[in-house]
Parts: C-alpha cells; structure tokens; sequence
C-alpha cells in the first residue's frame, strides 16, 4: 500500500469516528430526563462516582505531601518557606487536581466503563434491549454520560481539600512552617474567582471528554475479546492524552495573558 | 401483500464489509403460522432477523412488518413497532446485572405503568409458561445455558407480541432441554396464535414444528415449502442439506486452490 | 431492598461532601467570606507609570486590604496608564476628594500593589469617580540614572 493511500484511509477513518462519536453523544443527551433515569444515574454515580474516591483521596494525600516537601526545599533557600500554603494551594487548585483526578479517573472509571458497555455489546445485552423496544443509549449510555460528567468535579474538589490536607501535615506540623503565615498566605494569593472556579472549570471539560472518549469506546467497540482489550486500552490512551492536551489549552486561555 | 401476511421482504440485497450476504432474497411470513429459515452456518440467517428488526441497514430493497416499512422508520417509531416482536437471541442475552425475575420483568416496566402487584403476576405467569417459576431470584450468571435460554424466551413473551423471532434455539442443546424448548415454540404458537420466525440449522427438530421453510444459500431462496415437500425435494442441494450428507453439490471445502498445486507450493511463512 | 438505600445514601454522601469539600475551599483556601462588604465601589486612577502592577492586585488601606485592580488600560487622552479599582464600598465611602493612590512594591523584589491615604477634604469620592492625587511606581532603573548623573554633576 502506497503511504499516500495509508495517510487518506487512516485520515479518513479518524474522521469518520469523529462524526460518530459525536453523533452518539448528541443521541445520548438529547433527551428529557425521567425518574427511572435519574435512578439508573443513581447507581452509576455509586460506580463511577463514589469507588472512586479511595484512589482519588491517597492520591490527592500523597501528591499534597510531595509539593509540600519539595516546596519546602526550595523556599526556603530563599527564607520564603512561608509562601509554602500558596503554593501547594495554587498548584493543586489550577493544575494537579484537575489533571491527575482526570487521569486517574480515567484509569479507572473509564476504563471500567468501556469494558462493561462492550460486554454487554459482546453479549448482545446492548441488541436485545434494542429489541425489548427500549433504546440503550437511553437506558445504558445517557446514566454513565451524567454520572461522569458530575462526578468529576466533585472527585478534584477531593483531592484539593486532601491534598492541601497533605501539604498542611509535612508543611505545619513536620517542618514547623508557622501555621499562621501557611493558611494566611494562602488566603491572600488563592482568588476564588480565578484558582478554585477555574480549576472546577478545567475539571468539567476533562469530565465530559474523558467520559465521552470512555463510554464511546465501548459502544463502538468490535465486539471479541481483542475488541474489548483495545478499546480500553484506547479509552485510557485517549483519555490520558486528551486531558493533558486540553489542559495546555484551556490554562493558556484561563491563565495567560494576551 | 395479502392480509395473512405479516412479514414481507422484497428483494433484499445486504453487504457486509463489501462482500455480498443477501443478493435479492424475498420472504413472506404468514400470520399465526411457524415459519422456519434454514441454510449452512454462515448464510447469514441471524443477519436476516436484524434487518427485519431494523437492527441493520439493507442495501436495497424493503422489509414491510405489517403496515410499517421498517428501514422508513424514524427512531422512536422503530421503537414502538419493536414492542410488538419479541426476540429470542442465540446467547439468551440476559441483562448480567438483574435477577431473573428483573429480567422478565423489564420489558413490561419499561413500556406500561401497571401497579407492582400486577407485574409480579405477569412475571410468574411467564416463567410458569417456561417451568422457571423456582428460579426467580437467580442471577443470569448461576444458570445453565438451557435455562438461560428459556428465562430469555420468557422475557421475549412478556408482552405479547405479535412476532416472536427465535435465533438458533436449539445450538447447544441437551436433547431434554432441546425437546422442552421444541414444545414450548409449539405450544406458544397454537396457545397464543403468535407469528414466529425459527432460524435454524437442527433440520430435524425445526422440520417438526414448522409450518413452512425457506431454505437460503448463497444470498438468495433457494427453496420454499413445506417440511414434506422439502423432504421429497429433488434439488440435490436441498437434498444433500436436508438429509446433512457432508459433501456434494454444497462444497465441505472453502473455497481454495487446487489440493496438490498447494501442498506443492513454496512455503509462503518464511 | 437494603443494598438499593446505601447506594443512595453513599451518592447523597458523596455529592454533600463534593459541596462542602468547595465550602471548605472557598472560606479557608481562598479566605472568600460571603458576608464580608461587597466589593463594588469603581474609583479610578491615572499615574504616568504603573512600572509592573497587575490586574488582580491588591488595593490596599492603611496595609489592609480592600479592594483588587479589576483593569489597567492606556489613557488616549493623556497617554497615562488608567487603572480601575474596586473596593470595599464602606471603605470607599469614606474617602475624600483629595484620597492619594500610590503605587507601592512588597519587598525590594515584590510584587505591586496600590496603597490608598485618605485626606482632609471635605467633599468625599463619588462611586465612579477619580482619585487626582497619584504617585507612580518607582522605577528601580531611573532611580539609579538618576544617581548616577547626580554623582557625575
């Protein structure tokens, strides 16, 4: 095959599974929601939401913990150690939170996501319910759609509290950072507006691509065991490089000054 | 299309990944009646349910489900007609996360608001029908294949409908179970006067309950009647498929090269 | 059905400890108090330097904060910079016609902010108004060129 033949088809192709994914997700939310959803959302948010929190929260202490300590080297070589509370606040609000629960969260809800969808597509769960006259992107896609899209922020806004939980613990109470100067920097850097809103913000797109690309997969999947084994992989891929490079993106236009 | 008909498709043409599954197939399905669809593995009968079901997009040509073209439907209207087919599917496709009882149970939950009470009666009614009563509170994970099949046939009946569509009911079989399962699309049939469309491979068994077989090779009918009739057949690929010889006119080989050309041949694996 | 109730009430957990995770994060990450005076009273300020000041900084009075920078743009008509503040609307209430702004540093290396004085006048600041008496930024660069030529003299 002429590499000019491969480039079109494998153009061709991503476009084409662009339109798709897109597709489905106008099909999955373009619905008035009813009480039966809101139970099956329910559930999903138990799943995707709240099994989540564990790796979430020794994530969140542990990464807390690291920026304290590595912050704490380096400010104080300059005497500054008390700007510690504003920087492990700042860099959690605006960068760490939302990045690394997307990735995490990615790892694990999505990739669950995918591989519970594109069994129940291998199975033909997905067919039969299509043949009960009950359309699964109702029944099956529209509740895991939601349950990511509002788990997400909640989840960053875990792992900011715990984090800076984390930076208090090695940062106060093991370096003797005076307390005092932690939480008042802190509060005299951290703008609500700006860090915390714009951190939900990130959190918000990152909860909606990465659920998007995971419940995607699934559906669209070929549905054989090697089917089901790529598209997760491909959710975890995907997902993991779709955050970071969105995350580039919407810091520059969030945080950069043009 | 005359009244008796409940099912009617017209020169049907599907392909798959460009090779060519159904090259003008015309089918009639008579109300009230079993009609069976038999041909080698492979022919694309389970292909052919999905395009009735609208499950698939043909090619060309129409597929008529009493008044309704069903490839014209929008969406929600394909939903509907849905309602009123049921559909047996080879692996019984049981939803993994709900008991037996929730999986009967579903399809009247969804489409009708009856009180509790009355859908627990419903439910057991079906599952009697089935000799699945004692398994209720099962999950699909803890039954055997026979039974996951009849749970699934019972959720197919739950409403009603008007078509039931089985797909390879009797694969993976035990002769018991194959024999309960032959009964009970016999006995929904006559009891219920519901339409029902058997795609199988099982010659024996699918000849003694249907009413009228269509047999499919290579993308079109190629024969059409009654068991008896097909019995006496002198087509000799209807013949050599109805009496299961293993080769003649249909070839055991896929089709290949020439044997000694082959076995001659520099190895291709390097 | 037992299982169904702890699902419910681990989401109901969960979505309440998200909020107060958020209360937790507004009052004692980002020090925002609600019941704290709104920040709404604009005065404006011209000064033919701002040498470094940022949107967002802070305004402050006596040392105390009171208000950020919500804007900085050029003056066409006097080419100066024109810088728009928000404060504490009781603050501003109290601040006279004749109220000076400067531009101060935190530290030698810090960053900008502004410092509001209140004077003696005794007509007070209209919301929308603009405070005439200005001190620009000291620029570290013109101080020593200006040392230096001294020196040379």
């Amino acid at each position: 095959m002429s590499p000019l033949i491969f480039l079109g088809r494998k153009t061709l192709n991503t476009l084409e599974s662009l339109g798709r994914s897109a597709i489905f997700l106008a099909q999955a939310l373009c619905h008035l929601p009813r009480l039966e959803g809101a139970r099956l959302w329910l559930r999903q948010m138990y799943f995707v939401g709240v099994m989540s929190l564990p790796i979430i929260a020794v994530s969140g202490l542990f990464i807390g913990m690291v920026i304290a300590l590595q912050g704490y080297l380096v400010l104080s070589g300059f005497g500054a150690d008390e700007a510690l509370g504003q920087m492990v606040a700042l860099s959690l609000l605006r960068e760490l939170a939302p990045v690394v629960t997307a990735l995490l969260f990615a790892g694990r809800a999505g990739s669950a996501l995918t591989a519970e969808i594109g069994l129940m597509k291998a199975t033909e769960q997905l067919s039969s319910m299509e043949m009960i006259g009950v359309d699964p992107l109702r029944r099956v896609i529209s509740p895991r759609l939601w349950a990511g899209f509002l788990s997400m922020p909640i989840l960053t806004v875990f792992f900011s509290v715990i984090g800076i939980m984390g930076g208090y613990l090695v940062g106060v109470d093991w370096l003797g950072v005076d307390q005092g100067s932690f939480w008042g920097n802190m509060q005299g850097s951290v703008v609500f507006m700006d860090d915390v809103v714009n951190g939900m913000l990130k959190s918000v797109v990152f909860g909606v691509v990465v659920t998007w690309i995971a419940v995607f997969q699934g559906y669209d999947l070929v549905p054989t065991s090697e089917g089901i084994s790529r598209a997760t992989t491909r959710t975890v891929v995907f997902g993991s490089l779709a955050v970071l490079g969105l995350d580039f993106i919407l810091t520059a236009l969030m945080f950069g000054e043009f | 299309m005359s009244d008796s008909t409940l099912v009617s498709v017209e020169n049907l043409h599907f392909s798959r990944a460009g090779r060519p599954i159904f090259s003008g197939v015309d089918l009639e399905i008579p109300k009230g009646r079993i009609t069976a669809i038999m041909g080698p593995s492979g022919t694309g009968k389970t292909t052919l349910l999905k395009l009735i079901a609208g499950q698939l997009m043909p090619d060309s040509g129409s597929v008529h489900v009493g008044e309704d073209n069903v490839h014209r439907l929008s969406r929600q209207a394909l939903f509907r007609m849905r309602r009123r087919m049921g559909m047996l599917f080879q692996s019984g496709a049981l939803f993994s996360d709900l008991s037996v009882f929730e999986n009967v149970a579903f399809p009247i939950r969804v489409h009708t608001d009856l009180p509790e009470h009355m859908i627990r009666d419903l439910v057991l009614i079906k599952l009697q029908a089935v000799g699945l009563r004692g398994a209720r509170d099962l999950m699909p994970a803890e039954l055997s294949g026979g039974m996951t099949r009849r749970v699934a046939l019972a959720r197919a009946i739950a409403l009603d409908p008007d078509l039931i569509m089985y797909d390879e009911p009797f694969v993976g079989q035990d002769p018991i179970s194959m024999g309960v399962l032959v009964t009970l699309i016999r006995r929904l049939n006559s009891a219920f006067n519901m339409t029902a469309i058997v795609v199988s491979h099982d010659i024996k068994e699918t000849l003694s309950i249907a009413d009228h077989v269509y047999v499919i090779a290579d993308g079109r009918v190629m024969a059409s009647g009654s068991p008896a009739s097909l019995r006496e057949a002198q087509d000799p690929r209807v013949s050599q498929f109805i009496q299961g010889k293993p080769d003649g006119p249909v070839p055991f080989h896929y089709p290949s090269k020439n044997f000694y050309e082959d076995i001659l041949a520099p190895s291709e694996v390097s | 059905m037992k299982r169904s109730k702890w699902l419910e009430a681990g989401v109901g957990a969960f979505v309440l400890a998200g909020f107060l995770g958020l209360v937790f994060l507004g009052l004692q990450v980002s020090g925002f108090a609600p019941g704290q005076a709104e920040q709404n009273f604009t005065v404006y300020a011209n000064f033919s330097n701002i040498g470094g000041l940022k949107e967002r900084s802070r305004v402050t009075m006596a040392g105390v904060t009171v208000g950020r920078i919500t804007s900085i743009e050029l003056d066409p008509k006097w080419l100066e910079g024109r810088v728009t503040m928000k404060i504490d609307s009781d603050v501003g209430e109290k601040l006279s016609e004749d109220s000076t702004a400067s531009i101060l540093t935190a530290g030698l290396l810090g960053e900008k902010y502004i410092g509001l004085s209140t004077g003696g006048a005794p007509e007070m600041i209209k919301d929308g108004g603009t405070i005439r008496d200005t001190q620009s930024a000291l620029v570290l660069e013109e101080l020593i060129q200006q040392f230096v030529s001294n020196m040379s003299k």
